[in-house]
């Protein structure tokens, strides 16, 4: 029962994490904040609806390159032209105004409904049990997926040279274009990785509730916002370890009855954590970095 | 004859309505090394700056290596050869002293494999072989200084642009950074510097420009210009070893 519920916990931080993760390299590296991000979540959604009859696989590239082509217009449209510092709230609301474009056009295309996904049961929904304990393909998948997805944003940042450029960007893009670094490139590459991150949320989170619904980015926007200030803003391992915690903790409190506050959950955390640490869990800000992804 | 590396007319560059350089010609040739000196707030970041591309020139011409200065960015002329090492260095803390230096030769595709480079780089500097792994942040401030200097040297550039190579470090340290220059220089790296310990910086340079106020007062040969009694009473005063104004600060620091 209790691993079941951490289990359960487990897979739905690790969504929460992905999510978090993405939005939090944009600001570890760019200082900046991305308000289309949650959308691009939600179309990673209907990339499940739209590539459902197709082998999974192929589902799980084209939700990385719809996402991240995505980031590139979002990364054009919302903050190419605003890079003063003062600029920072303009590109903000621009963001914004492109998430709000991005959740109107998936709706003139899917309606406002959820839509469900047609063979969303089975191989994904098939249960086995390990030493007692079950467990769904899906949550496995989940996991896995999580796992390489941010396991492999830890080796490109730390071991490829675009993470290094990535990373001389994050701490001073003066001296990074002084060795030569083109910090409008770099910038894209991690719009890119970021948004594609997010989209893979998306999709692996239509692949559990087995629809797709183009009114989740709000919600999950904000809880990963929320996620974020827990993990310290702009810090990979701190979204990631903050992602996990808030779906655990969601898990156990829903567990204990309390379904509605489980949704206050997260805000409960932030407050505390804030409190205590003003800066969050990891206070490394744009420096966070070189620690794990 | 050698060509012309770095081409410079009229050159006005400043900070808003601060106009910090006034009209500025001069060229450096290819490797050539040439010494920049003045008093503090002559402007002399302000140019390293301006030929860099951080800042832009609000008037006159600038051009390395036939290309244009304006309009070009700063990742552009730092691939076409022309490493700025900026007062208060410029390393990236937050990445180790082996990292620094790799993403410095990688920027600059040569012969040389990052294993030669870094050998010939730790070769000079011990030091840094044994922080290898350290974050140039951990660093001393003489040891983040070496680290600037390592990266030329991985680099490889064709004009280093040196903005106070001395700064902060010990004599011992500043003789080893001045012969890692020298070495630069005669493997013909051409270097513009700029230096307050101007006794060194006019045995390293071959010429140099003594900058007042945003516009060139004198220049010549390092020679010439170390016997001129006017440059020996304000630059080069009565020590032999210390700096005139041995000043350690960073204000000027163009990292964020
Ligand atoms: N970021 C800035 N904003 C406004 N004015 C500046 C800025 N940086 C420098 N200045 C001004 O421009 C002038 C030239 O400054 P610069 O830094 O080029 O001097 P410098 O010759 O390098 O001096 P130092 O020897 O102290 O390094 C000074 O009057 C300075 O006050
Ligand atoms: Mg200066």
């Amino acid at each position: 029962m209790l691993v079941g519920l951490l289990i359960n916990g487990l897979v739905s931080g690790a969504l929460y994490a992905l999510v978090a993760v993405g939005f939090t390299l944009v600001i570890g590296v760019l200082d900046k904040l991305n308000f289309a991000h949650p959308e691009v979540l939600m179309i990673g959604g209907f990339v499940a609806v739209v590539a459902s009859g197709l082998p999974p696989y192929y589902a799980f590239i084209a939700a990385f390159a719809t996402g991240g082509l995505l980031g590139l217009v979002v990364e054009f449209a919302a903050f190419r032209r605003f890079t003063d510092a003062d600029a920072k709230i303009t590109a903000g609301l621009a963001s914004m105004a492109v998430g709000l474009v991005l959740t109107d056009l998936t709706q003139k295309v899917f309606g406002t409904e959820s839509v469900s996904l047609p063979i969303g049961g089975g191989w994904l929904s098939r249960r086995f049990q390990i030493a007692g304990v079950e467990f769904l393909n899906v949550q496995i998948v989940i996991v896995l997926a999580t796992a390489i997805l941010t396991g492999g944003l830890h080796v490109l940042l730390q071991r490829t040279r675009v993470g290094r450029q990535i990373r001389a960007v994050a701490e001073s893009p003066v001296s990074a274009s002084l060795l030569g670094v083109n910090v409008l490139r770099v910038s894209q590459a991690v719009f890119f990785v970021s948004s594609a991150l997010a989209a893979e949320a998306g999709l692996l989170l239509a692949l559990r509730s087995g629809a797709a619904s183009s009114d989740i980015g709000l919600t999950f926007g904000l809880k990963a916002l929320a996620i974020m200030a827990i993990g310290g803003l702009g810090d990979l391992r701190g979204a990631m370890l903050g992602g996990l915690v808030i779906g655990v903790l969601e898990a156990f409190m829903f567990h204990l009855g309390l379904g509605r506050l489980s949704e206050l959950t997260v805000w409960l955390a932030m407050i505390v954590t804030l409190m205590v640490r003003p800066r969050g869990l990891f206070s490394s800000g744009t420096h966070g970095l070189e620690q794990r992804a | 004859m050698t060509s012309v590396l770095l081409s410079v007319t009229d050159l006005c560059a400043g900070y808003g309505p601060i106009r910090a350089l006034r009209g500025l010609t001069f060229q450096v040739a290819e490797r050539e090394t040439v010494a920049i000196v003045g008093a503090n707030g002559a402007g002399k970041t302000t140019l390293m700056r301006a030929l860099s591309g951080i800042i832009p020139l609000s008037d006159g011409e600038a051009s390395f290596l036939g290309r244009n200065i304006r309009g070009t960015s700063s990742h552009h002329l730092a691939r076409a050869g022309m490493l700025h090492v900026p007062e208060g260095r410029g390393t990236l803390q937050t990445m180790s002293v082996e990292d620094n230096l790799r993403l410095a030769w990688e920027i600059r595709p040569t012969a040389v494999t990052f294993g030669e480079a870094l050998e010939k780089a730790y070769g000079r500097f011990p030091r840094l072989r044994e922080r290898r792994a350290q974050a140039a942040g951990n660093l001393s401030g003489g040891e983040q200084q070496m680290l600037a200097v390592a990266r030329a040297l991985v680099n490889r550039p064709r004009l280093l642009l040196l903005d106070e190579p001395s700064m902060g470090l010990s004599p011992r340290m500043t003789g080893e950074v001045f012969l890692s220059l020298a070495e630069l220089r005669d493997d013909g790296v051409a270097i513009l510097l700029v230096e307050q310990n101007v006794r060194r910086a006019l045995q390293l340079a071959q010429r140099a420009l003594v900058l007042s106020h945003g516009v060139f007062a004198a220049s010549g040969p390092s020679d010439e210009l170390s016997r001129d009694p006017a440059i020996v009473a304000s630059y080069l005063g009565q020590s032999h070893d210390a700096p005139p104004d041995n000043k350690r600060h960073i204000a000027n620091d163009p990292r964020r």
